[in-house]
């Protein structure tokens, strides 16, 4: 390996990257996925199975009951059962969401009166959106203040904020497509433009390439790493509870991954447009779906159990997750085969990708 | 002795075969050149050699023997490879210098400060240095591409139409410096479309659909068709007409001429049962104001620098009117102004005798108007028939037409096997002529062409030419035209010479004739631009 081709590469990368203000979009597009995603993941739910304790009986209570059950959102079901009996039900998935209007609910009113929501949390995304509908509901229909509870089943998740089980989860989507785009489409360039033939024709290396077209975005997106870490736990006061090495560490070899990734998909592209959307849909697919943001792993039928583990993002994300919220580190074995499950994985893909990638036209 | 031995050389993309059975050898110290008409497998051979595409055969280097690209490494920092398009291997935002910084980096060469001076001199680029190579003009990136692939000083060059689009000052400049670098034990491999260039060569090989059909030194291959070569220029289906000549397999009642090297093409298409394609366009009388285009001082800057400087312009109801310069003359830059892609910095512009101030001004002409740029403007992901369904599409012809057209101008300008392509795919001056179609699709009443024929083969020039000539005649349209082959010019009727941005002369092509009697346009064209310092 010869360092003043690199150089040379290296050099070249970013003076384009920076003029051609490609170098922007590096910095404000994982910035943009997390915020908006961050805010604005809310799905649609409907018929969330409720259960309404009503110990009141006044016709506020009434009021709030016929609001909850003319509407598609929820399925109500008014029981006369204790407290326990009914957190047994969403422990147990027979219900999703339990709400509980204490005795003096309608007398207590204008002294602040307590509303009790308790939602399954174990679908983060979906809790969210339930709270939000609650919310909405109470809050303008009847100006009414509640602490709302989300119960967790997941037993890390336990403080379930909004935007604890969201924004690290944002983590492994962001590093996953925008790495591997910008890989992608650097490399791609070149064969669009023609200038690979420089690389055709010159004695270079594969490999001298390859490491040229790594560096890049690894590098620019190392800086992403913290920024986005400060997004996390600044603007969205997600608890950083872990080692912050592990969580860089990490962060870094995944994005290693990424840029892997970005170079296959470079191999079987030949057009910058195609070279995006190919990596962006092999990226978003997995990196949304197997993050843990829609489901937890764990809750996932077998199949797709397997299918999670087959995609480095839900090791990364199970990381992730515990650096922020739990803060075990390496002293779980887990994480430590994670992780070394993903060193693996960076260097099989980069190892294909320098073997695969031709150095002739096809 | 000898340094380079192709024995059986092949090379085929899928089903689709580009060279079959290449052999040749080249010694030290000579020039090979590669002559033959777009698509004939030039490119291949090159690519082949240079070890960046997989082929069948073997080619042997200095004794060295290798099957593949794969074995090709080792002998690749003695080669240097430029390929075919105008300034592929360059990037837009990186200035002329630190195109310097890379390739001296990539081949890890120590700076060399005489000689890359010389170098980007020699290129007219030494002011230039700071510019990034995006800014530069068509014939300057194709100078500075081959610049670079001079910097490593290579044993064995390889140039793909290397003076595509240059202009015939650095023409000859180029060859000073191959020859030079020829003397110190140089040898190279250099494919053209300039036929006068061709005849500087030790040796030349005419490929012809894959296949080398000739070789010998540019003198061999004229003596062969001598026979056939006639003066003057006829109409006829039999025969081909180009540059004052007629080449005819069939006994013509004309006196013989001289042939040139140009012949050879011509001649080789009749053996080969090509007729000229017959080109009617239907006599029709568009109703245009006298003046079609007129522009007064017209300037153009880019920051500190001048591209154009108070150029005066007329263009005649039916006229061809040559637009000349050296590279980075401004020519460019002209027709930009005149169509509205650059904003006009100062002066005055009418077109169709209407006032151009602002882009309104301009919708309604847009159907009047075609272009072809110097860089095409074509969609590479879509197929070059699905090109002008998209361009035909835009100027809303009903389906039937766009079929009817697409099928006449594809025979025509020869590029109907071609139609199910991509642009990449095909050999530049394909491309060129499609674009050509595509600006001719919506029947425009004015038509500016940037160098449409550079890169273009010489019996598809001829054929082109002569359908500009019966668009003129015969419908009234007018032309801007530029191009780098002054032989070209002849066939304008009046030329405007740009010098760094100014003009030094406007005439009619006749009268320059007249004024420096017995000398052909190209050394006319030297002559006025050395008068003009
Ligand atoms: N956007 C730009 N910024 C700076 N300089 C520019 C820009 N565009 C063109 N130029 C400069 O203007 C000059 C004229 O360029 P232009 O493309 O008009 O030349 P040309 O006569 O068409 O040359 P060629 O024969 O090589 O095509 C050149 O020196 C070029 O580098
Ligand atoms: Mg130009």
């Amino acid at each position: 390996m010869r360092l003043n081709v690199i150089k040379a590469y290296l050099k070249k990368e970013f003076i384009d990257l920076i003029r051609n203000k490609m170098i922007i979009l590096i910095y404000l597009i994982p910035t943009m996925i997390l915020i908006l995603f961050g805010y604005g993941i809310k799905l649609e739910v409907t018929h969330t199975r409720t259960i309404i304790i009503d110990n009141d009986h006044s016709k506020l209570s009434l009021e709030i009951i016929n609001k909850f059950s003319h509407t598609k959102y929820f399925d109500v079901k008014v029981e006369n059962i204790s407290y326990k009996e009914a957190l047994h039900k969403l422990q147990t998935n027979k219900a999703d969401m339990i709400v509980i209007i204490p005795p003096s609910f309608s007398k207590d009113l204008y002294k602040g009166a307590q509303i009790g929501v308790f939602i399954d949390g174990s679908f983060p995304l979906r809790a969210v959106t339930i709270e939000g509908y609650v919310e909405k509901l109470l809050i303008h229909g009847f100006n009414i203040k509640l602490p709302i509870k989300i119960e967790n089943r997941n037993f890390f998740n336990e403080a379930m904020r909004d935007y604890n089980a969201i924004v690290p989860g944002l983590f492994g989507l962001i590093f996953l497509v925008v790495p591997a785009s910008l890989a992608a489409i650097i490399i791609v360039k070149e064969k669009e433009v023609g200038t690979i033939f420089n690389f055709y024709s010159a004695p270079i290396k594969k490999i001298e390439f390859v490491i040229a077209k790594i560096i890049p975005p690894f590098l620019f997106h190392s800086l992403n790493i913290f920024i986005l870490f400060l997004w996390a736990t600044y603007l969205f006061d997600v608890p950083f509870r872990g080692n912050f090495f592990i969580f860089w560490l990490t962060s870094e070899i995944y994005i290693l991954i990424s840029v892997g990734i970005g170079i296959l998909v470079s191999i079987v592209t030949s057009t910058q447009v195609a070279a995006l959307v190919l990596s962006v849909i092999i990226t978003v697919i997995p990196g949304f779906l197997y993050s843990g943001i829609l489901m937890p792993i764990s809750s996932m039928d077998k199949e797709s159990y397997i299918e999670a583990h087959i995609f480095p993002v839900s090791y990364y994300n199970h990381i992730i997750y515990d650096t922020f919220l739990i803060g075990q580190g390496f002293k779980s074995s887990l994480n430590v085969l994670y992780f070394i499950i993903l060193c693996i994985y960076a260097f099989v893909l980069i190892a294909l990708g320098t073997l695969l990638i031709k150095k002739a036209i096809k | 002795m000898e340094i380079l031995k192709v024995k059986n050389l092949s090379v085929s993309y899928g089903k689709k075969i580009a060279i079959k059975n290449v052999n040749f050898t080249l010694k030290e110290k000579e020039i090979l050149g590669f002559i033959g008409a777009d698509g004939a497998g030039k490119s291949s051979t090159l690519h082949a050699i240079a070890g960046v595409v997989s082929f069948k055969g073997e080619v042997v280097y200095k004794g060295y023997a290798y099957h593949s690209p794969k074995e090709a490494e080792k002998i690749k920092n003695e080669i240097s490879l430029m390929p075919q398009g105008l300034g592929l291997v360059l990037y837009d935002f990186l200035s002329v210098g630190e195109h310097f910084d890379f390739f001296r980096d990539l081949r890890g060469l120590k700076k060399d400060e005489e000689y890359e001076t010389r170098l980007l001199k020699m290129a007219g680029l030494y002011e230039f240095q700071d510019r990034l190579a995006g800014n530069l003009s068509g014939g300057m990136r194709q100078k500075l591409s081959l610049i670079l692939a001079l910097l490593p000083r290579p044993k064995l060059l390889i140039l793909d139409e290397p003076t595509t689009g240059v202009d015939p000052i650095s023409r000859a400049e180029l060859w000073d410096i191959v020859n030079e670098m020829r003397e110190e034990g140089m040898s190279a491999l250099i494919s053209t479309a300039y036929m006068s260039e061709a005849s500087k060569m030790d040796r030349l090989m005419l490929f012809d659909e894959g296949e080398v059909i000739a070789k010998g030194t540019a003198q061999e291959l004229i003596e062969k068709i001598k026979d056939y070569t006639y003066e003057g220029e006829i109409e006829s289906n039999e025969c081909f007409s180009f540059n004052k000549r007629t080449y005819c397999l069939n006994p013509l009642p004309l006196k013989k001429a001289i042939p040139t090297l140009e012949g050879v093409f011509f001649v080789n298409a009749l053996k080969k049962g090509k007729k000229p394609i017959l080109i009617e366009v239907p006599k029709k009388n568009i109703d245009v104001p006298e003046i079609i285009v007129k522009a007064k001082c017209l300037t153009k800057k880019f920051g500190e620098f001048i591209a154009d400087n108070c150029v005066d312009l007329e263009l005649k109801k039916g006229e061809i009117l040559g637009l000349l310069g050296a590279n980075g003359a401004g020519k460019t830059t002209l027709i930009k102004m005149l169509l509205g892609l650059y904003p006009i910095d100062e002066g005055e512009l009418y077109l169709l005798g209407k006032r151009i101030k602002s882009y309104e001004d301009r919708i309604e002409l847009k159907s009047k108007i075609g272009y072809v740029s110097q860089k095409f403007a074509l969609y590479k992901d879509l197929t070059i028939k699905e090109n002008l369904e998209y361009f035909a599409k835009m100027h809303s012809l009903t389906p039937k037409e766009t079929k009817e057209k697409i099928e006449k101008y594809s025979k025509m300008f020869g590029f109907e096997e071609y139609l199910n392509s991509f642009p990449k795919e095909v050999p530049l001056g394909i491309n060129q002529r499609f674009s050509l179609a595509a600006a001719l699709l919506h029947e425009p009443v004015v038509l500016f062409l940037d160098e449409p024929t550079s890169g273009v083969d010489t019996v598809a020039r001829s054929a082109f030419w002569k359908l500009l000539r019966k668009l003129k005649e015969n419908m009234g349209i007018s032309i801007l035209i530029t191009t780098h082959y002054m032989s070209e010019a002849e066939y304008c009727d009046r030329v405007v010479v740009l010098k760094r941005g100014v003009k030094i002369v406007d005439d009619e092509v006749k009268n320059l004739h007249q004024k420096y009697p017995g000398l052909d346009f190209e050394e006319i064209f030297l002559k006025i631009y050395k008068e003009n310092q």
